[in-house]
């Protein structure tokens, strides 16, 4: 039965044309292979990180130190994050210069950039949960500058209610970061792929 | 000749593969957690009467009162800066939390009171962990 599902996921029709690598270099399945290694790696630092404003930062040390793999795990998730946003970055490059996104693809355009928004957005969430510094002192800058924008000081309240490090807004952060944005991004992640689809173009693995 | 879903070799390969890798999820999840480890040694003889012995390195400061020795951590509860020592009590450089000579929160963003270590007599030494 998982055959045939998996069958029904190919194409009845691929044009020849977009089998060349150097059409789309697989940026957008590079992309999605830095986030299922994000998701797994993700899942498995779940199990050891602490969510509260005073062990978060503890809970990251012992991670690195005394869980056996956990230097490893925590670099790749880091890594990948890193990739993750180069590559997405060079996909929206590809899909400007190749004129991917004229019609019949505007739709899956626009799924695109709702994309790249969640995508920085995750990465910048993910940044203030290791409570150190470098997180405290970047959350600071771009919550401040996000109550420049308009509405921004209602924002600001949402994403940040108690203050910048506060138990509060460490779990809000944290919440959104594994959670929330997540299935969002998964979600409109199943809808960008199934248009590549319909539009007879390639996906990865498959 | 039928189609085979798994070869020999695929099944050997993952029957070595697997063991290996649930191996290595189960160390991932069983941490070995450490036990208290003693942070500070030091002669009691060092421990001036009414004063107070601050170790900038380890962030402890020991003092003695009322006969009871008594150790904290220097680190601020509010976000972990190191305080600054006066004789009046403890001031955090960040935000300005203030701290009396015993640790109790006096002012500022802080709220708890400066972290306690536990102190054992080892002969003439004193050990300090926590």
């Amino acid at each position: 039965m998982f055959r045939d599902f998996l069958k029904h996921l190919f194409p009845r029709v691929v044009l020849e044309q977009n089998l060349k690598l150097s059409y789309s270099f697989c940026l957008g399945g590079l992309a999605f292979t830095a986030l299922l290694l994000l998701s797994l790696s993700g899942i498995l630092l779940l199990l050891h990180y602490q969510p509260a404003a005073t062990e978060a930062y503890n809970s990251i040390i012992f991670i690195e130190e005394m869980v056996y793999g956990g230097k490893y795990l925590r670099s790749v998730h880091r890594m990948a994050s890193h990739f993750f946003l180069v590559f997405i970055f060079l996909h929206v490059l590809r899909v400007v210069f190749t004129g991917a996104f004229a019609p019949p693809r505007q739709g899956n355009w626009l799924i695109g950039c709702c994309l790249l928004g969640l995508g920085v957005f995750e990465a910048y969430t993910g940044y203030l949960l290791p409570m150190d510094q470098l997180a405290l002192w970047a959350t600071q800058t771009g919550m401040t500058l996000l109550e420049a924008f308009p509405f921004g000081k209602f924002v600001t309240a949402l994403l940040v209610p108690d203050e910048v490090g506060g138990s509060l807004s460490l779990l809000r952060f944290y919440v959104l970061h594994v959670v929330l944005l997540p299935l969002v991004t998964l979600c409109l992640c199943m809808v960008h792929f199934y248009l590549v689809r319909r539009q007879k173009g390639l996906l990865p693995y498959l | 000749m039928e189609k085979i879903k798994q070869t020999r070799r695929n099944f050997i390969a993952t029957l070595i593969a697997l063991p290996i890798a649930m191996l290595g999820l189960w160390r991932y999840l069983n941490p070995k957690r450490p036990d208290n480890p003693a942070l500070l040694r030091l002669p009691a003889a060092d421990l001036p009467a009414g004063g107070m012995l601050v170790f900038r390195n380890e962030r402890i400061a020991v003092m003695q009162e009322n006969n009871k020795i008594i150790a904290m951590k220097l680190v601020c509860t509010h976000l972990g800066c190191t305080v600054t020592v006066t004789p009046q009590g403890m001031i955090c450089p960040c935000h300005g939390s203030r701290f009396d000579r015993m640790g109790n929160v006096q002012n500022g963003p802080a709220e708890r009171p400066l972290e306690r270590l536990a102190v054992k007599q080892d002969g003439d030494m004193l050990v300090i962990s926590g």
